[in-house]
């Protein structure tokens, strides 16, 4: 260990190492990525390059350091399958009998309102086998049963996303910055979850307009007050009536009753002046806009969802609530 | 001033008026590189050249050097600043100040070789093993960094993993090497007694060389299942490490009590146990079932600044009270500031460090629990924020009471004129440049 | 500034020595244990060092497992049922056939044909006469399915028959509309002449 020139060699090869499993390695594996194909849809290509202003608008993110606070990554902690019923087929009473043997707590008026209530989730959360073997036991006289998967993990249960992410999402991305804070929610999925143009400048604008108790600074030098002329422009923003808005985590608060926009004082414009957004905002909420994550790869399997995504009700048949226990006769 | 300045780095609880995705990288770029850096770039100097029994070689080129180091890292903090950061973690500095940045420090690297080469003491002592690795680790993974990331880019993710890849290696093998040879080398001197075993460090230097380059890999990436396995495995092993440097230390100090001043050696001994807090807290969290919990919380910031500040600032700090009035020939004009310094910064750096972590905890546990909202689950790290921000104003006086010290300092050596010790010439430089 | 050298530094104690204490055997047990439990870890976790494979996920064969199956899958399984219930009695299980009453499925060139219009056909109507299958005659008669099965079931035993690589058959499946086009282009006959359903083209 005395001699400089030994220890210097030695010292490299065994740093080196470090090199070659954690930068030459994944450049061989990873590093040459190329489109991959969409495992749902084949003719689909996966990741699709963005548009010009989101490409700004990526640029826009890196240089305000919105990597500081939002993560734009989705963890999955597993799968698991549930089986639904997308065709009756020809033969009902053959399916009504598979239903019962799949679902055997139901009764047979059950089933038969089941079979046609399609498409419906019939079992829900369960592992493979068990998912398959009710599928074949489900396709009887043409009736269609797949077994779809569920990716479980925190984060997609919270909405983020609908599976992991994998490298090959951040394909295009020139810095990709994946983020490693979550002081505002991950924005892996925003695009699809919040695609409101005018929402996201409202943010931008003021968060704490649409976004009750949001600790993200607003980003007003990102907008230019300008003198209302004979006609407002056409990109001005709203600044009162109704809006969507969200909690901190990006899920949606005020479904059915409309709430107004409620802009904190320092916010306001003077009178007779209107906000505008820069180039650079539109370039942001562009990019934004562009950030989605749902689709199947190879590594990230995912299943077309059954039902389209929305309020969240599928046609599930409710099995009866057990009838309440006779209440006791109070002690005398 | 400017550099210390950047020592209070979160300006959040709510009133962000400038935007703190600048001003946070802004912050992290100059903390790491305009004040771990260099200062770890001083100690080098000083312990090659005290260790070898020789001169410094070409203090001349070694101050060239600092003077060109500090000049990019100011115009990557102007660039951060501006909008122009890589927005890389750790790697935050513009494509323009890095090469500035890397002929800097190729400078100092230089006088630091040769005056390791021309050594006269031939038995290498353990501290100059680490320093001598570090010395040469860093332009390489710096180079490598900067190329991979900002020159020729890599295409997808990767640049990200090089990212990740050099934080672990700068973590590690830069802060943890130099850090460590401060430790093995302040600790006997200050007790005057010898370091407890060789053996014992020389089975971390290699533990840390093998295994302390593969941990920068997060277990939430999104990289292929192997890639988070292996970061898994070396922090795990870097544990080994941890723990002989720790048994190393301890007994070494054990029942003995510092002649002179206590103050280096309390920042010693905090420096040390730091690093074993640190080395755990960091192996920990390379666990998946704990990372699941940790990751994007405030958890990772108080491990980096338990780490970066904690323990390796903490060891200049003490490196430094035990230079400089080598250095200077005189000792350091008020030894209020010094107690002042060396007590804000590690009750200020426990508070912020404790603060965060258990902020983070609970952050983590909330936001694994889809039921819970999402500001919710943010509230006990907001919480953690604002005692955190309390410690960093605590650190940030420390930090005002030391350079005052030093302006008094530097005051008194201009005026007994310039002294012919030419390890000074590196040391002060970190501190001057930064004013 | 001009650099001065100097003939030695102020005086300071001597530098430090290091002890030489060995180093634990027990700390080098416990970096055994460590290697082995790494192993271990490795080879659960990492997913064979694949790129392809993240977590939570944990080998290839399971993400290939995955993958959703093609519609052809599921009609295979059903074309099994309905193969075992009606065609077994003379095509065997195995799909053999018996030689000279009946003949083979397994490997003939009638059902690896590219196009199915054939064999729907043939199952829809039944055929008799004289029919030459993997160079062997036969002379019998098969009896039309139009009325005793459906479409679904039709596409789904011939896709059965035509996907079964246990009997060395490996031909696109084919799907109740196909099956569907040609029952309504072709009405009700009597059973085909082999010779005459030679004549229909691949495409109709």
């Amino acid at each position: 260990m005395n001699r400089g020139p030994y220890l210097f060699l030695g010292v490299f090869c065994a740093m080196a190492l470090s090199w070659v499993g954690l930068i030459l390695q994944p450049q061989l594996q990873i590093g040459w990525g190329r489109q991959e194909t969409n495992v749902l849809n084949t003719l689909e290509l996966y990741p699709q390059a963005r548009p010009g202003l989101a490409q700004q608008g990526l640029q826009v993110y890196r240089s305000l350091g919105c990597a500081t606070c939002h993560s734009r990554q989705i963890r999955q902690t597993g799968a698991s399958f549930d089986v639904g019923l997308t065709g009756a087929g020809t033969n009902v009473p053959e399916l009504v009998q598979a239903i019962l043997k799949v679902k055997p707590d139901l009764t047979p008026a059950q089933a038969t309102q089941q079979a046609e209530r399609l498409p419906a989730i019939l079992v829900a959360s369960v592992d493979k086998a068990t998912a398959d073997a009710a599928v074949t036991n489900l396709s009887v006289g043409g009736a269609k049963a797949v077994a779809n998967l569920v990716a479980l993990g925190p984060d997609i249960a919270r909405g983020w996303g609908s599976g992991r992410s994998v490298a090959a999402d951040y394909l295009f991305e020139q810095p990709a910055l994946l983020g490693s804070q979550r002081v505002g929610p991950d924005l892996a999925n925003v695009g699809l979850r919040m695609p409101g143009r005018a929402w996201h400048f409202l943010h931008l604008y003021d968060p704490r307009a649409v976004v009750p108790g949001s600790v993200m600074p607003p980003y007003r030098f990102l907008f230019e007050a300008r003198k209302v002329g004979a006609k407002p422009s056409p990109e001005v923003l709203r600044l009162s009536g109704p809006t969507p808005k969200f909690d901190a985590g990006g899920t949606r608060t005020n479904w059915t009753t409309p709430e107004s926009i409620q802009l904190t004082a320092a916010a306001a414009p003077p009178s007779g002046f209107e906000i505008v957004p820069t180039d650079d905002a539109q370039a942001l909420v562009a990019y934004l806009l562009s950030l989605r994550t749902d689709v199947p790869l190879f590594e990230r399997p995912l299943s077309a969802a059954l039902a389209p995504p929305g309020a969240g009700t599928t046609n599930v048949v409710v099995t009866p609530a057990p009838a309440p226990a006779p209440t006791p006769a109070p002690a005398p | 001033m400017a550099s210390l300045k950047f020592h209070a780095p979160q300006l959040l609880a709510g009133s962000a008026w400038l935007t703190y995705g600048r001003l946070q990288p802004a912050a992290t770029h100059a903390l790491l590189y305009g004040f771990a850096v260099p200062a770890g770039l001083g100690v080098v100097l000083w312990l090659t050249a005290r260790l070898g029994r020789v001169p410094l070689q070409l203090p001349g080129v070694a101050f060239v050097g600092g003077v060109v180091w500090n000049l990019g890292v100011k115009l990557g903090l102007l660039g951060i600043l501006v909008g122009d950061s890589t927005g890389y973690e750790w790697l935050e500095m513009p494509r323009y100040a890095a090469p500035i940045v890397f002929a800097g420090y190729s400078l100092v690297a230089v006088s630091a070789l040769l005056t390791f080469k021309d050594r006269r003491e031939s038995q290498l002592y353990v501290s100059q093993w680490f320093v001598l690795a570090a010395v040469f680790w860093f332009p390489w993974i710096f180079s490598t960094a900067e190329l991979l990331v900002s020159f020729a880019p890599l295409r997808g993710v990767m640049p990200t993993v090089v990212a990740w890849w050099y934080a672990g290696n700068l973590a590690n093998l830069w802060f943890g090497f130099i850090g460590l040879a401060i430790l093995f080398y302040l600790l006997p001197t200050l007790l005057n007694r010898p370091l407890y075993s060789q053996y014992h460090a020389m089975l971390a230097f290699w533990v840390l060389v093998l295994f302390g380059g593969g941990c920068g890999i997060p277990q939430s990436a999104p990289l292929p299942a192997w890639m988070p396995g292996v970061s898994t495995v070396c922090s795990l092993f870097t544990l080994v490490a941890v723990v002989a440097v720790a048994i190393n230390l301890y007994r070494t100090s054990a029942s003995g009590r510092p002649d002179g001043s206590p103050f280096p050696f309390a920042l010693v001994v905090f420096s040390a146990t730091a690093y074993v807090v640190a080395g755990f807290l960091n192996s920990a969290a390379a666990l998946p079932s704990v990372a699941a919990i940790t990751d994007f919380t405030f958890f990772t910031p108080a491990r980096t600044q338990l780490w970066v500040y904690g323990f390796f600032g903490v060891a200049v700090f003490a490196a430094m009270y035990h230079i400089l009035p080598r250095v200077l020939g005189f000792a350091l004009p008020s030894s209020r500031l010094v107690k002042l310094h060396a007590g804000c910064a590690m009750t200020g750096l426990a508070l912020s460090v404790a603060a965060l972590a258990s902020g983070g905890l609970a952050q983590g546990r909330g936001l694994n629990d889809p039921e819970v909202a999402f500001l919710e689950a943010l509230r006990p790290g907001l919480m953690a924020l604002r005692l955190s921000t309390l410690g960093d104003l605590l650190i940030f006086a420390g930090q005002l009471a030391l350079c005052l010290n030093l302006a008094a300092a530097l005051v008194g050596w201009c005026r007994r004129g310039f002294l012919p010790v030419l390890a000074a010439a590196a040391k002060p430089d970190a501190v001057e440049a930064g004013r | 500034m001009k650099p001065e050298r100097i003939a030695s530094l102020p005086a300071s104690p001597a530098e430090p020595t290091a002890g030489a204490v060995p180093a634990p055997v027990w700390l080098f047990v416990a970096m055994g244990l460590l290697a082995f439990w790494s192993l271990h870890f490795l080879e659960a976790d990492a997913g064979g060092f694949s790129h392809k494979v993240y977590r939570p996920y944990t080998s290839l064969a399971s993400i290939e497992a995955l993958q959703p199956k093609s519609e052809g899958d599921v009609m295979f399984a059903s074309g099994q049922r309905v193969f075992t219930i009606y065609c077994t009695v003379c095509h065997q299980p195995t799909g053999q056939g018996l030689p000279n009453q009946f003949p083979p499925l397994a490997a003939s060139e009638w059902v690896a044909a590219p196009s199915p219009n054939r064999i729907i056909r043939l199952v829809l109507d039944g055929i008799q006469g004289p029919i030459t299958v993997k160079g062997v005659g036969f002379n019998g008669a098969m009896p039309p399915w139009r009325e005793l099965l459906k479409d679904e079931e039709i596409a789904a035993v011939l896709t059965y028959v035509r996907g079964n690589q246990n009997w060395g058959n490996s031909a696109p499946p084919v799907t109740p509309e196909q099956v569907k086009a040609i029952r309504d282009k072709v009405a009700a006959r009597s059973a085909w002449l082999p010779d005459e359903l030679l004549k229909v083209a691949e495409t109709e």
